[in-house]
Parts: C-alpha cells; structure tokens; sequence
C-alpha cells in the first residue's frame, strides 16, 4: 500500500487539487446548478469519450494518428439524420453501397485467383492500375445515373434544413420517388457487382505476398451478405421505405444509431483496408492521408447536405412536453416521457444529461468488457505492446488492425448520431469534438482506456462550468469585482489544464510510463 | 537425412541494410541445431526471416518440403513453427495464463497442452494469474517458451533463452530444452557456448551475415581453433 502511494503520488495529487476545484466550484454557486452543470459536463464528456476512445484504441494498436476521426464522427450525425428525416433516401442508398463494398468482402478470394494468373512482370505491374480504372470508369457511367431520392441542397424548399424544420414541427414535406430511367436496373446492378469486384481485385494486387488460402464458406460470408442487402433494398424499395415513414420516432431514431453506428464500422474498415494499409510503413503520409481524407470528409458533407446548420429531433420517449411536464420523478417522467425532470429544482434535460451519459457508460463497460475477456481483447491487448510477436503466434494481426479500426470508426459514428439531437448538425462539429477528444487523451493518456473515460469528463466538466460561471459570475474574494469568463476562455481552459498535467505528467493521468 | 527445414542462401535486408548475405541452415527432423556467432551476427535476424518477420529478399526457406519464403509470418507460423524471442518477449500487460492462451491455434490447444507445461515449468503455474509483468527473468524465460508449446509445433526458433539468467535457472532451463526436444526440432541461438555445446547435436556459425561453417558439435568442441576465431571464447 505504501509502494502504492509513493509510485502514484503525483496522480494522487492530481485528483486531489481536481476534488478541490470542484468543491470550490460547488462553493461558488447553487446546488441545483452544480448538479446540473455536473450532469452536463457528463454529457459532453460521454459524447467526446466515444470519439477519444475509438482514437485511442486505433493509436494503440496501429500506431495510426487518424485525424480523420472528428471528420467521421460528423458525417455519423448525417448518415443519421438522414435516416430520420429522409428513411427514403437511405433505403434508394442502401444497394448501389452494398454493391460498391461486396467486392471487398470477397477480399479472401482474389490471393487464390491472383496466383493462377501468369503474368510478365511489366504486366504484373500495370494489370492493378487497367482494373482500376476500368472498375472506375463503370461506375462513373453507372453511378450519377442511379435513381435515388433526395433533398436539392440548391434549392431552399427542398433542402436539408427545410426537411429538418418541417421535421422536427411534426410534419413531413411530401418526397418524389426516384425509379429506373436512364439505366436499365439490371444492367445498373450488374455492373456495380462487376465494378466493385474489378477494384477490389484490382488493389488486392498490390499485395503481392504468396498466401496460403484454404476457402471455406466463411469467406463468402460478407460477400453475401453485401448481395442480400443489395437485392433486398431494391425488391423491396417501396415497401422498406412506406415501413420506415410509418415507424414512430422511437424506432426510427434507433434504426438511426444503428445505421450510422454500422455505417462507421464499414466506412471504417473499408478506409483502413484501401487506404491506410499500403502506408505502415510510412507513418508520416499516413498522417497526411488521414488529414486529407478529413477535408474531402467535410468537402463531401458540404456538397451533399449543404453547409447550413439543422437540427435532429429529439425521439419522442424523450421529448413530451404540456401539462405535466416537467416530470417530478422518474415515475411520472415515465409515464410522460417529459423533456425534463426537475431536480432540486432544476430542468435536468432527460436526452442530453441522462441518456447520453448512459449510453456513454454501457459503451465504457462493454469496450472494457471485450478488451478483458474476450479473445479479441487479449489480441489487441498484446498487439499493443508487440505486433511482430502477435503475428509470429499465427494471428492475422492485419485483420485485428482492420477490426480495431472499423470498431474506433464505429464509435466515433455512433457518438455523432447520439450528439445530433443535441447539439444540432453542422460543418464544424467534428473539429472541435475532435479537439475536445485530443485534449481528453492528453490529460488521461493516449493509449490508456480508462484514461479516455477520465480525460473526457475532466474536459467536458471543465468546459460547462466555464461556460455555467460565465453566466452567473465568480465573486473574487476581499474585493467587489465579479469575474465572468468569457466564452473563448472555455477552449483555452481546457487546453490550460492539458499543457499544465502534461508539464507535471508527461503521460497524462492514467499513462503508462515508456 | 530428412531435413524438416533448408535455409538456402537467404539475403535479408532491413530497411536498406543487407543484413544477411547468403546464410544456409539445415535442421535434421528431431535434432537440436544451435546457431552461434559474436553479437550482432545475424543471429536474430535468420530467426526472424525463417518465420517472416524479416522476410528475405532472395533465397529460399523450405519447411516441411514446402517454400515459405514471402510468406506472411502468421501463416508460416500456422504451419508449425513455434517462435521465442529473445530478450523474453512476453506481453506484459496479460496475465500468465493470457499468454498462453493467446498462442492457441484451435480452440482448446491450451487445455490439452496445460499438463505438460505446468509439468516442464511447474513455477509457471503457481502464478498463473499473475500479470506478466509481475515475473522474475527467469520466470518471464520460462512463460516465453511455455508460450510456444501450446499449439502443436513441429519446429521451435528459440533465441538466447540462457540470456541474464542465473546458473541455477540455466540448468533446469536446458532440461526443459532436452525435454520438449523430444516431440519436436529445436533450432537455437546461443552465446553461451558451454550450453549450446550440451543441448545442440549440429551447429551453424554465422559471421558477419554469413554462415560459414556448420557440422556436428562433437566436432566443433575439439576444434579449439574454430571456436576461438569465430566466437571467440576458449
Ligand atoms: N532494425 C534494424 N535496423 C538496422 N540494422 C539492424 C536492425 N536490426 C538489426 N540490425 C543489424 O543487423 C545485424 C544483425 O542483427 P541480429 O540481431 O540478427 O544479431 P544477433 O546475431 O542476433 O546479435 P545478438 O547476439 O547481439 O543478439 C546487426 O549488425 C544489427 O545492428
Ligand atoms: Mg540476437
């Protein structure tokens, strides 16, 4: 116990200046705004911890700094608006996407067919690139004229913030149904298969390591399943689309999370498959790569939902409102499903202070969970610290990576779909998240789980009362003068306490020591 | 003689450095060969290419009748190739028997292998839940081998596995060798060159890249002359 308290004396310190601070701020202002101020600290904290920790996660294991991270944690938010307000958009989208990646899922196969093609090595070297550019080309033809529904960012009435009011007012703008014109649609499924193997055969090529593949049908799995999807959400188009208009807002919300959660994880795993994997070796154009994807991911969000800011609605477990709102216990909160409760006589908002610290919570415990217990987990672990001795155990640590990475991206997605209905969708959410996630790390520790957990309520803590004192004003003792900070000060708070811990800590909070 | 692997002439570079120039090894099915050389030799280095983590640019590595050169290193691994690092690289932050674990090939490898583990290295199971951290050197030695007898090797790479160790541990370390010696090949880096004589019935000295003699280790402890110029130990 003592050894204890010696090696961990200055964290000890740290937590203890940290329980200071929060009692002299508990001092400063009323009970009912430190509760609440605490509770909202808890909510930004959970919504950075899913960016912070899939980043970390990613870094430990593939030592990829991913500064795409805030980029995907944004385009999370649109993929989930876009299932709520547009359901018809989503289910047109879901086969020409599913066709694009189920080459990809077919990844085991093309080693084994590669290797019974003989060819010079002049051939060798331009057969990738031809694949490509044909597979290109196809869905050039192909894809501009594949009939999907969707909103005209050009247009006032028909854009993504008109969609959104009309939305969140209860009602729906009447939508067009988009069919087959230009294309026949076999000819356009076809050739999206086609397509989409060719490219993925195409950069398999690049690997040229002789592979030992024994085929078994689990290696048709994804491939079929990419299929399923495709033929699904073209047979069943119409009615896919009338089901999803028809849920309540309820379901359709979960379908949201759940399609923006997924959507990350294949966004994420296809990224590291194509792009990142031909860069460990150098790690310096990988950093670039990520950076670059970041601004084509903003570029990309830009174009297709335009660059105002809108809103997501709130689902309505979460949002009554009238006579017997706010809700006074938990009770009567469920039997209203009031947009707040009050507590010591505070609105608490029952979405942003409770809910999204619970998911925050069942997504800590379950992360922890398959870290610790599961195979995986045990993989990773170890890959941390020793990929080469992971891969010479006989494990495909590559696939691990690309699991790891799919997984960070995932969270990250599902962070932006929970933050939607809070703070609204805009261009710039992801960067400062992202800024918040990078903050976070460096207080807890970069590759430190718990630490993640930590660094991103101490952010999001500090933040809120900044913002909580702004409003209400610090008395500075002996004198008269009442000190308000100023808005700017809540990032430069933050980044204050980051470069101080990181002065005292060189590895953060919770970081191991190299 | 039956070879269950032919290193033929490999050239391994890392990054633009062409580390080994032209080393042959071949391991008799069943036999214990030690690899020896002065630090810095390419000792390692012909380890790591055997199982591919280094893999060679030209040359061949045949194991089992089968080239496995430009293999990726788990499936090389998969094939039957135990591999033990040197400086006992045992992942710290699992417990003992996470690490062991980990090495399963199939479910329940670790299950069906515990028995003789436990029996080669009873230490090992007194601690078992221990992080790795928490071990003394020669307990981390002894998890590092332990850890490669769990999935059905034929072949064992093990590095300097008599490295920092106290004499005591060194002795009941060579019986573990002799012991697991007899279900499977053995390939071994050795500096010690007291202990490679007892465990090893072949030998391969590489220098400088290079392997440049290799026989029967009877005859290299009689050949004072061999061991002072290329190990330079009397
Ligand atoms: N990553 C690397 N980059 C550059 N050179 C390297 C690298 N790894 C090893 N070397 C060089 O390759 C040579 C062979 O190294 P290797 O580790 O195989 O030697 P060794 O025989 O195992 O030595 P020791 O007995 O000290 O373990 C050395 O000269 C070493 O400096
Ligand atoms: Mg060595």
């Amino acid at each position: 116990m003592n050894s204890f308290l010696r090696k961990n004396f200055i964290v000890i310190i740290a937590f203890a200046v940290m329980a200071a601070f929060l009692i002299a701020a508990a001092q400063g202002m009323e009970k009912k705004d430190f509760v609440i101020t605490l509770l909202r600290g808890l909510a930004v904290g959970s919504i950075t911890f899913l960016v912070a920790s899939g980043f970390s996660l990613i870094f430990g294991l593939l030592d990829v700094l991913n500064l795409a991270h805030g980029t995907l944690f944004m385009i999370g938010a649109y993929i989930g608006w876009t299932v709520v307000v547009r359901p018809d958009t989503f289910v047109d989208l879901l086969t020409p996407l599913a066709l694009i990646a189920s080459g990809f899922a077919l990844g085991d196969v093309y080693p084994l067919l590669a290797s019974r093609i003989r060819l010079g090595s002049s051939m060798r070297r331009i057969l990738p690139w031809a694949l490509i550019l044909v597979s290109l080309l196809i869905f050039w033809r192909i894809l501009p004229r594949y009939p999907i529904a969707i909103w005209d960012v050009e247009n006032y009435g028909q854009s993504p913030v008109t969609f959104a009011f009309m939305a969140d007012s209860g009602t729906r703008l009447p939508v067009l149904p988009a069919a087959f014109t230009e294309v026949t649609m076999s000819s356009a499924l076809i050739g999206l298969l086609l397509a989409s193997i060719v490219i993925a055969f195409g950069i398999s090529l690049f690997d040229t390591s002789p592979r030992t593949v024994k085929l078994t049908w689990k290696n048709f799995i994804w491939f079929a399943v990419a299929l399923i999807v495709a033929i699904v959400g073209v047979v069943f188009n119409n009615a896919m689309t009338d089901y999803l208009f028809g849920l309540n807002s309820n379901w359709l919300f979960f379908v949201a999370v759940v399609v923006a959660t997924l959507s990350g994880v294949v966004l994420g795993g296809l990224m590291e498959a194509t792009l990142i994997r031909p860069l460990y070796s150098r790690p310096i154009y990988q950093l670039m790569l990520t950076l670059g994807m970041s601004a084509i991911g903003i570029e990309m969000v830009r174009a297709i939902w335009g660059r105002p800011e809108f809103v997501m609605s709130k689902p309505e477990f979460f949002n009554g409102g009238g006579e017997a709102c706010p809700a006074t216990n938990f009770a009567d909160w469920w039997a209203n499903h009031c947009s707040t409760i009050l507590f010591l006589d505070g609105r608490v908002r029952v979405y942003n202070e409770i809910f999204i610290p619970l998911v925050g919570l069942v997504v800590l415990v379950s992360i922890w969970i398959l870290l610790q217990r599961t195979r995986l987990g045990m993989i990773i672990r170890a890959g941390v610290q020793d990929r080469e001795m992971v891969e010479a155990l006989g494990i495909n640590i590559r696939r691990v990576f690309t699991m790891v990475f799919a997984l960070g991206v995932g969270l990250a997605a599902l962070g932006g779909v929970l933050a939607a209905p809070s703070s609204g969708l805009s261009n710039a959410m992801g960067e400062s998240l992202f800024l918040n996630a990078l903050i976070a790390l460096a207080i807890g520790g970069l590759t430190n789980y718990p630490g993640a957990a930590l660094g991103s309520v101490i952010v999001g803590m500090i933040q809120q009362f900044i913002i909580k004192y702004g409003q209400i004003g610090i008395p500075i003792p002996f004198t008269d003068i009442v000190f308000k900070p100023t808005p700017p000060l809540v990032p430069a708070s933050t980044v204050m306490l980051m470069v101080i811990i990181l002065l005292i800590l060189p590895n953060g909070l919770l970081g191991k020591k190299e | 003689m039956e070879y269950i692997l032919d290193v033929q002439n490999i050239q391994t570079f890392i990054g633009q450095y062409h580390i080994l120039q032209g080393v042959n090894v071949r391991v008799p099915k069943g036999s214990i060969v030690a690899l020896l050389g002065r630090n810095g030799a390419g000792k390692t280095t012909t380890l790591k290419s055997i199982i591919g983590l280094t893999a060679p640019r030209e040359g061949k590595v045949i194991f089992n009748g089968q080239e496995v050169n430009g293999m990726r290193s788990f499936d090389i691994s998969s094939m039957g190739i135990g591999f033990v690092p040197e400086h006992r690289a045992i992942f710290r932050d699992l417990s003992v028997e996470e690490n062991l674990k980990i090495a399963e090939r199939k479910k329940g490898d670790y299950l069906r292998k515990k028995d003789f583990i436990f029996e080669l290295f009873p230490d090992l199971k007194r601690l078992i839940s221990l992080p790795g951290t928490s071990l003394s050197g020669g307990q981390q030695q002894m998890l590092a081998i332990a850890r490669a007898l769990v999935p059905d090797n034929q072949l064992l790479l093990i590095d300097e596995p008599s490295e920092g160790l106290a004499p005591v541990i060194i002795e009941s370390m060579m019986a573990a060798i002799r012991e697991l010696a007899k279900e499977s090949t053995v390939v071994l880096v050795e500096q010690n060159f007291l202990v490679a004589s007892k465990l090893a019935e072949y030998y391969v000295i590489i220098e400088e890249g290079r392997s440049v003699q290799d026989g029967n280790m009877k005859d290299l402890v009689a050949d004072k002359a061999a061991i002072h110029r290329y190990l330079g130990a009397a």
